[in-house]
């Protein structure tokens, strides 16, 4: 408690009412700002490379290998078995499109209600949304095992003569995956074009051709930026319900079953807070990496910023936890037999450290610390905090499927889950996202820099009796 | 008809801009013979300029209208041209069809707002086009068209007005 007491101590009062903490009102020439985005993507230490190369090892081995042996061999070498043929492909599915689910969130709701905090940091969450969605895919096509067949599920009517069932659960997953998948691509692209055009001004050799074949020819003229504000504005608007019909959805494949612990009304919007709990955590994560390994961050992402995302985080634990308990109440007072079976098996089964790793990671944790300013403006709290939680999420999407799955109501088939090559293929398709993320890191400007000059235009300070207060402009 | 020449005024900030599109005006130039281009977003009521016209919204309402048609084919067309009648069990479900309705239709919005765009600014377009990298650096320019024999007066006023530099456009390979 001693290093907790001194750590809060630290920070002097007089820092707080710097206003220059604050990225919107510590304003830099456009040109400067330009040349630090452009500095950050090309400076690549040894470090880099390393970290690279060790990634797509892993990606080589993890991914590919094991995938390639999993092709050839048959799905007997992974865990899934009766009762749980559902097993970590699908845990992992539904956390990476829980992950996905914080670019949206952050980008479009925080546009929507014009939080400003967000001007720095929507484009580095949105590459996640994309990057999650490629994940989940992949561990889609793991748990169906015969990829082979893929072509099965393309809508055409088949020598039977009978189209694919489209009010199928599994049609709605797959539109509503797709659909994002596709609306996501195209809202992290539209605020990149002006991105794309001050890159392509500035660069030369191989770097000057991609970035005008993806500038598209932009020069900034009023029209463009109409057309581009008024499609960025409709995207902001009509891209949450997509969101929130994805989770729901994804929550419906489990809640339309009638299994003990499955049969729920609200898990849509339980799925759905537990995919804003995961994704903001891991924006917050991702922000903290991009901040400490690459050139001139710590200008664009500051503590104010992590403090920001802190205040989401706590909110956020606390929608998971009342979810959670007006799920586990419901449940636990219905009185059926087997469920009761289920919630003791969660509760002391011989894996129940699962369920109890995933109460404390994503209650205890974040309300023990994230109450706290001091705790909530340090990057590499918020970075241990985020790590936790998605752990604890992680581990929630087990408890669900597989753990679940294990009790039903015929005994004589009670077995307990154990992984097989799901283990090695979860950690391929974590390197594979990261490697991912450092190329991009290399190759788009991670920070949207005409939205944060033009959130420096809108922000300045005014005098209130004998305060000097920060106000922002409505600039659209 | 006078001959007409294209010039390219660059100012650092807004102000100065809005005054030299003020200027422009009594010059004699008209709304549609000047362009602004910016690194940012100005909005047209900073620089007193008219409200620009945009498709996208009619494009969406338009992509939404055929999402949603595509919906209906799905949940309602298939399952009438190849009927599977299963004991008890309705041909057209609703409430799983409101699901692929509404994931058809939004898809539909969002594809053709996003092509809205591509369509209405003509991307992607590479031919050479009046710019200066500036821009991008925070630079605004005024774009405007007046007769070759008045070009040192459009000249001289952008220049009190405090223009960086006023020249001849040239387009410039993008």
């Amino acid at each position: 408690m001693g290093i907790l007491a001194k750590f809060l101590q630290r920070t002097p009062s007089e820092e707080i009412d710097d206003p220059r903490q604050h990225l919107m009102l510590d304003p830099r020439p456009r040109g400067e700002m330009n040349a630090m985005v452009m500095e950050s993507m090309h400076t690549t230490s040894w470090k880099f490379w390393v970290v690279a190369a060790i990634l797509s090892l892993i990606v080589m081995v993890c991914l590919l290998g094991v995938w390639g042996y999993l092709i050839a061999e048959g799905l007997g070498v992974a865990g899934v078995n009766r009762p749980s043929y559902w097993g970590i492909f699908l845990v992992n599915t539904v956390f990476w499109i829980g992950i996905s689910h914080a670019g949206t969130f952050v980008s479009a709701l925080l546009r929507v209600f014009k939080a400003e905090f967000r001007r720095p940091f929507t484009r580095a969450a949105e590459l996640m949304t994309t990057f999650g969605l490629v994940q989940a895919g992949l561990s889609i096509f793991m748990h169906m095992g015969r990829v082979w067949v893929t072509y099965w599920l393309v809508p055409y009517p088949n020598e039977r003569g009978l189209w694919p069932n489209f009010h199928s659960p599994l049609a709605w997953d797959f539109l509503a995956i797709s659909t994002y998948l596709l609306a996501s691509t195209m809202y992290l692209f539209q605020p990149l074009i002006p991105d794309l055009a001050m890159a392509r001004d500035r660069s030369t050799g191989w770097r000057k051709s991609f970035y005008r074949i993806l500038a598209l020819g932009f020069r900034g003229t009023e029209g463009e930026w109409t057309h581009l504000r008024t499609a960025m504005n409709i995207f902001a608007f009509a891209i949450l319900p997509v969101m929130f019909s994805v989770h729901t959805i994804v929550s419906w494949d489990f809640a339309a079953a009638t299994r003990p612990g499955w049969s729920s009304t609200i898990f849509g919007p339980y799925f759905v807070v537990g995919a804003l709990h995961s994704g903001v955590a891991a924006v917050a994560i991702v922000l903290v990496i991009v901040r400490s390994t690459m050139k001139n961050m710590k200008y664009f992402i500051r503590p104010e910023h992590f403090n920001a995302i802190g205040k989401l985080m706590l909110v956020i634990s606390m929608g998971w936890a009342y979810f959670f308990f007006n799920d586990y109440l419901v449940q636990w007072y219905g009185g059926d037999k087997f469920t009761h079976i289920l919630l003791e098996w969660h509760e002391a089964g011989p894996v129940n450290w699962i369920w109890l790793l995933m109460l404390v990671c994503n209650v205890v944790v974040p309300w023990l610390f994230l109450w706290n300013k001091k705790i909530r403006s340090n990057p590499w709290a918020i970075f241990v905090i985020g790590l936790l939680i998605n752990v604890g999420m992680w581990c929630e999407r087990y408890v669900i499927i597989p753990l679940s799955l294990t009790i039903n109501r015929m005994p004589f088939t009670w077995r307990l889950y154990k992984p097989g090559v799901e283990i090695p293929l979860s950690i391929g398709t974590l390197a594979f996202f990261a490697l991912l993320y450092m190329i991009a890191s290399r190759l788009v400007p991670l920070v949207p820099v005409w939205e944060v000059q033009e959130g420096q235009m809108a922000h300045g300070l005014r005098k209130v009796g004998k305060a000097v207060v920060p106000s922002v402009s409505e600039l659209e | 008809m006078p001959e007409t020449k294209t010039l390219m005024a660059l100012f650092e900030d807004i102000d100065p801009a809005a005054d030299a599109v003020d200027q422009l005006r009594l010059m004699g130039v008209g709304n549609d013979q000047m362009n602004i281009i910016s690194g940012i977003p100005v909005a047209e009521a900073m620089l007193g300029r008219p409200r620009q016209w945009s498709n996208v919204p009619r494009l969406a309402l338009g992509g939404a209208v055929a999402g949603m048609l595509i919906g209906l084919f799905l949940v309602i067309g298939t399952p009438s041209l190849y009927p599977v009648l299963v004991g008890n069990q309705p041909l057209i479900p609703v409430p799983p069809s409101v699901i692929v309705i509404f994931e058809m239709t939004m898809l539909g919005l969002l594809v053709s707002t996003f092509l809205g765009v591509f369509l209405d600014s003509y991307f992607p377009s590479y031919t050479p086009k009046e710019y200066v990298p500036e821009i991008s650096d925070g630079k605004i320019a005024v774009l405007f068209t007046c007769p070759v024999d008045q070009q040192a007066q459009f000249i001289d006023a952008m220049t009190k007005l405090g223009a960086q530099s006023v020249k001849p456009a040239e387009a410039v390979k993008l």
